[in-house]
């Protein structure tokens, strides 16, 4: 009999180690690389590691940590600060300030009680750190907290600011978006319900004009004054809206996940043109990059576009694996950071060439 | 269609569907829609709780019928003659050798689908929301309740217990965990019907009786919240099930010496 005793021990630690396999590791990537340049590198946020990365030729210039911890993860897009740091939150609850130029850690900040989802906003004075325990909480440039500011949802999305309003606006999961004093972190108004959650960054033009897509298959224009709907736009189908529009020339493009891509008038709301999924290939969940006449997007399926703002596909280039990410411009260069292959980054020229990429060496 | 679509097309799609449609009739709470959704699958599962009791029940008989002992005695030293009759036996007897654990088997998709649907629907995580967004239907407006509530009670829903539990001195304590290995035991024993010592499938259950309770408790202390109110709600509604059924033994509850059912063969 004791023997069986036994089997049966070894046959439960079997199906709880399958189990446990079955609900991934914590090195199993829950998210997609966030990514950041500035004149010399990209900073790439992927899983237990940060990098540096040199835009002339690829090289890796520093990682962090050293040696990868399973607990900490990074997946927002680092923010960069005029004083030379490089602020990155992380999935263990932790916001980290590097220095940029060698990777060492300035200081930490471990006040929240959530994973860091969104990428902070840094400002000249202030970062501001959207966490997914519904708090904004904004610290000065040594990580000491200034004031914690609490909605009802949680924060995906980097805050964006304006200089004219003195205000801080907030995108929420709970389906509005807050307009905060960055000063105390009092709040100024909270637009309607939109009709859905809100992961992308909105986009902000000089007429005081707010524009946010939703869950709901809904791009807003909403007033910057007090938050009221200004026009909404409806895509295709009802396609949810993960990607933060970008604004060019009074023009708002954006991409739903049905794999439709959008340009729509910013002053009234109007549909200028579309490309539907057929010319696309796949969900678009990446923020469009638009350098003067060129919208570069990624779709799912691992391409980069480059379109004219007419709407006309200028070139495709198939990096491979699956692209998430927004497209990033450095220099002359386009950068793409793809999951599910072994480059972590990919540089091309503005004719789709491509450069150099980057493959992390395991260390 | 790979295996994995199929999976996600009769399993997963379904359940994260009927998951978020109760929840979004249940004031968005959705401790109370696994809850309902448990006691759902239970009804629908039922004739499969019923035809496992019915077999239990036969193969408890047929090994006390003499016939069966009779085998046992005479093919002692011959294992092949041994098997061939018992084969025999239960075809005379219209017993099927798999018919109690069959059902079990069977329930086994439903916890692994239920575990996932859980999961997604909570998508705490970009690519837990991603996924979630593929499996859903568009018949109703999912986009106005994601995200949804995980909260219920003192649980976070989307978090193993002992990453959020009460702390006492430092130290977790683990009530979910406790509750499912408490239900998880009395359903066993409330289920597992007198036997005779030596009897080897006594042997057998009486070992799932002490273990299965340890796993499950591990499994509710280790996976997220949700998938432990899941195996809480489900032994509760099995133990009812059993007890309408009239083949609850609160006798077994006692110790072996005061259960008039757990006599030694002279």
């Amino acid at each position: 009999m004791k023997h069986k005793h036994y089997i049966f021990i070894l046959v439960f630690i079997g199906l709880a180690v399958t189990l446990s396999a079955c609900a991934g590791g914590a090195t199993t990537a829950s998210s997609w690389p966030g990514l950041t340049v500035d004149e010399q590198y990209a900073y790439v946020a992927y899983n237990t590691q940060v990098y540096a990365v040199d835009l002339v030729n690829g090289s890796e210039r520093w990682r962090y940590p050293a040696e990868p911890d399973n607990n900490i993860t990074f997946y927002t897009d680092p923010s960069l600060s005029q004083d030379g740091q490089l602020i990155v939150g992380s999935y263990d609850f932790v916001l980290y300030s590097l220095d940029a130029e060698s990777g060492v850690q300035n200081w930490n900040f471990s006040g929240a009680d959530n994973r860091y989802i969104a990428s902070s906003l840094v400002e000249e004075k202030n970062i501001f750190a959207p966490a997914a325990d519904e708090n904004l909480y904004s610290l000065d440039l040594n990580g000491r907290l200034q004031w914690t500011f609490s909605s009802e949802g949680e924060s995906w999305a980097q805050p964006i600011t304006d200089e004219n309003c003195n205000c801080l606006f907030l995108p929420s999961m709970d389906h509005t978006v807050y307009a905060i004093d960055p000063q105390n972190g009092t709040q100024k108004w909270r637009s309607p319900k939109l009709g859905g959650a809100i992961v992308g960054t909105p986009a902000y033009n000089e007429n005081g004009v707010l524009f946010v897509g939703t869950f709901g298959g809904k791009l807003f224009a909403l007033n910057a004054e007090d938050g009221s709907i200004i026009w909404e736009f409806s895509t295709a189908d009802g396609g949810w809206i993960w990607s933060g529009p970008t604004l060019s020339e009074g023009v708002v493009y954006f991409g739903d996940l049905n794999g439709y891509f959008y340009a729509v008038d910013a002053d009234n709301g109007s549909q200028m043109w579309q490309l539907p999924p057929e010319q696309l290939d796949g969900e678009i969940v990446g923020s469009p990059l638009v350098i003067e006449d060129s919208i570069y997007i990624t779709s799912e399926d691992g391409i980069l576009f480059k379109l004219d703002t007419a709407g006309r596909i200028q070139w495709s280039q198939p990096i491979g694996g699956k692209i998430y990410t927004s497209p990033k411009a450095a220099n002359d260069l386009i950068l793409v950071a793809p999951i599910q292959i072994d480059e972590l980054l990919v540089a091309v020229n503005q004719d789709g060439v491509r450069q150099w990429s980057f493959i992390p060496v395991e260390k | 269609m790979d295996i994995g679509a199929i999976w996600s097309t009769l399993i997963l799609n379904p359940m994260i569907n009927s998951l978020m449609w109760i929840y979004s009739g249940l004031a968005q709470n959705f401790g109370l829609a696994i809850i309902v959704f448990t006691i759902l699958v239970r009804l629908i599962t039922y004739p499969l709780t019923a035809s496992q009791i019915k077999s239990t029940k036969s193969m408890q008989d047929m090994q006390k019928s003499k016939k069966w002992l009779d085998i046992q005695k005479k093919y002692k030293g011959d294992r092949e003659k041994l098997s061939k009759e018992q084969m025999n036996l239960y075809k005379e007897m219209g017993v099927s050798p798999f018919g109690s654990c069959l059902p079990t088997v069977i329930q086994f998709p439903v916890i692994i689908g239920l575990y996932q649907a859980i999961i997604r629907a909570l998508a705490v995580t970009p690519f837990q929301l991603l996924e979630l967004t593929r499996h859903i239907y568009p018949f109703y407006n999912a986009a106005a309740l994601i995200p949804l509530n995980n909260y219920f009670l003192w649980l976070d829903l989307s978090l193993p217990e002992k990453d959020y539990g009460v702390a006492i001195a430092g130290f977790t304590i683990p009530i979910l965990a406790i509750l499912v290995m408490a239900t998880t035991f009395l359903q066993s024993r409330l289920m597992t019907p007198p036997s005779t010592t030596g009897d080897q499938g006594a042997n057998m259950g009486r070992a799932m009786t002490l273990y299965m309770p340890l796993f499950m408790g591990y499994l509710a202390y280790s996976f997220p919240s949700g998938l432990a109110l899941y195996f809480v709600t489900s032994n509760l509604i099995g133990i009812l099930q059993y007890g309408v059924m009239g083949k609850l033994d609160w006798r077994n509850l006692l110790p072996a010496r005061f259960s008039s059912g757990s006599k030694t063969p002279k």
